[in-house]
């Protein structure tokens, strides 16, 4: 008796991995302009839409390949990227798009491949009374506690991007800009102080901003699923799709 | 070859089986002593199931079936706890509890706001300046959380957040909290501590926000998203303006809260089906 109820509860448990369709890559950016030329290339594409995030499907280049839209800010990115490796649990997740710069050195059109993703919005200030302000740059970090095996809180300040991925997106050739690995930082937030970026780059190492691609990498993390990211520093959308399809073509 | 047949017959059943049989609500704490009074109440006979990483336990309380969720802190990790929630248990209303750190002066340790509203207070775009010009983040120009609504596909901006169920509000409010007072509020959600009090003081005012914490807006999303019942409780677990520092045990009193309310909570009907 025992061991059916415990069998029962380990199917009802794994029920979703039953019903999940694998995937080769799950290909992930903010809008319609990025996604659209990739839905465009799918064959036999099929779509599912749920609480209003949508999961494209088909066949790209030999491969089996999941989208899903982020709408370019960190809830709607960690909602769809979590529907899309339930459902659809991909060998690797691909996140691309547009940036901007945190590393100076960068220039327009540069594409920054991720050694590694943070997640910057987390914060502490310092007990300050009425009166005496609210100044970023006094501020600490604050990484994420991701919940880890066993019901543990692990800190994490970076979710780093899969070896095998990373060379292979190094080796790209888009047709303008330096490829350069960096560190792909994202928060809800358009950061235009200068001291301000300063202070990020300096806490957390980013090369770039955008509105998702270290939520979408700590959630692949939460699933232990393997990454990449790709930035074209501001870039295009046309830009983006271009470098994630040579990238589609490259990987194995 | 019994066993073979029987979970061939599992794997069959399990899906519908589960679409069939939703669970009434889901509660949701992002720490253990936030649900550790909750998860006693489930009983012995609760089933644990892990999704990823998260931890759920399936059981009754009272007259209501009952899925407790271990989140984890923070947006990153209470999202994907919660659409695995939804998807998985299909909860007629989500309860989401937990402390929180006071942004209303007249707050005090152990009083309890419930969410009028609850929001995404996190989100902006500064204005540019220059090297050497500093950053003032009281001029920042906040962001409101933006969803898709599926029939039309357009995105639709909710700078006011998400408004807690009525129902489970009303009743909320006339349910007992042994160790503090109750209020209607706006729950704001960021990973952020706060302690500036201007900043406190000007987040107060450009949202109404009453207390700070790091899930209920995001949770409030979610449910909205997929058109699930929601509301929030959260205790003052800090009070900056009081000088009181962060204390976990105030969780016990929102854990305490939520059973009450469970009992107070009359029993949720099963959705109407479709001609």
């Amino acid at each position: 008796m025992i061991r059916s109820a415990l069998l029962l509860s380990l199917f009802v448990c794994l029920s979703p991995l039953l019903a999940a369709t694998p995937a080769d890559l799950l290909l992930v950016a903010a809008d319609d302009a990025t996604l659209r030329p990739v839905i465009q290339r799918l064959t036999g594409t099929q779509v599912e839409t749920r609480g209003g995030w949508t999961i494209w499907r088909g066949q790209l280049a030999g491969k089996s390949v999941v989208l899903t839209r982020t709408e370019g800010d960190p809830l709607n990115a960690v909602a769809a990227t979590t529907l899309a490796l339930r459902l659809h649990p991909p060998r690797l997740v691909v996140v691309f798009g547009v940036s901007r710069a945190h590393d100076p050195a960068l220039r327009a059109g540069d594409c920054v491949v991720s050694e590694r993703f943070a997640a910057f919005d987390g914060l502490q200030s310092a007990m300050t009374a009425l009166g005496g302000g609210s100044n970023s740059l006094t501020w600490t970090k604050r990484p994420h506690k991701m919940v880890t095996a066993g019901e543990r809180e692990t800190s994490t300040e970076f979710f780093v991007a899969d070896p095998t991925a990373l060379a292979i997106a190094r080796d790209l050739k888009p047709a303008e800009g330096r490829v350069v690995g960096g560190t792909l930082g994202s928060a809800h937030q358009v950061n235009r102080e200068a001291d301000r970026i300063a202070w990020l780059r300096e806490k957390w190492k980013t090369s770039t901003e955008d509105g998702e691609s270290a939520h979408v990498a700590g959630t692949a993390a939460l699933f232990g699923v393997p990454v990449i990211g790709l930035r074209v520093v501001d870039g295009t959308p046309a830009a983006a799709t271009a470098l994630a399809l040579s990238f589609v073509e490259a990987w194995k | 070859m019994r066993r073979l047949l029987l979970a061939s017959l599992l794997v069959a059943l399990v899906w519908p089986l589960r679409a069939a049989e939703p669970v009434d609500i889901l509660v949701q704490g992002a720490e253990r002593l936030e649900i550790r009074e909750v998860l006693a109440a489930l009983g012995p006979n609760a089933v644990k199931c892990n999704l990823g990483p998260f931890s759920f336990w399936r059981g009754r309380i009272g007259r209501h079936a009952v899925v407790v969720s271990l989140t984890g802190q923070g947006l990153l990790n209470c999202t994907v706890a919660t659409v695995l929630g939804i998807e998985e248990f299909k909860p007629r209303l989500i309860v989401n509890q937990g402390t929180s750190g006071a942004q209303a002066p007249f707050l005090a340790l152990h009083d309890i706001i419930v969410g009028e509203r609850a929001l995404d207070y996190g989100n902006f775009v500064s204005p540019l300046r220059s090297p050497g010009e500093g950053s003032k983040p009281l001029t920042w120009t906040p962001v409101p959380q933006r969803l898709r609504e599926p029939r039309r596909g357009e995105l639709i901006a909710y700078g006011d957040g998400f408004r807690g169920d009525p129902t489970a509000l009303a009743v909320a409010l006339r349910t007992r909290n042994a160790m503090g007072r109750v209020f209607a509020g706006t729950i704001g959600s960021a990973h952020e501590v706060n302690l500036e009090l201007d900043r406190v003081k000007w987040s107060a005012h450009t949202f109404g926000m009453d207390v700070e914490e790091m899930e209920s807006g995001h949770v409030a999303a979610v449910a909205h998203a997929y058109g699930v019942r929601y509301i929030a409780f959260r205790v003052v677990s800090d009070a900056p303006y009081e000088g009181v520092p962060f204390f976990p045990m105030a969780a016990r009193a929102t854990a305490l809260f939520t059973l009450n309310f469970l009992e107070n909570f009359p029993p949720l009907a099963p959705p109407t089906p479709v001609p």
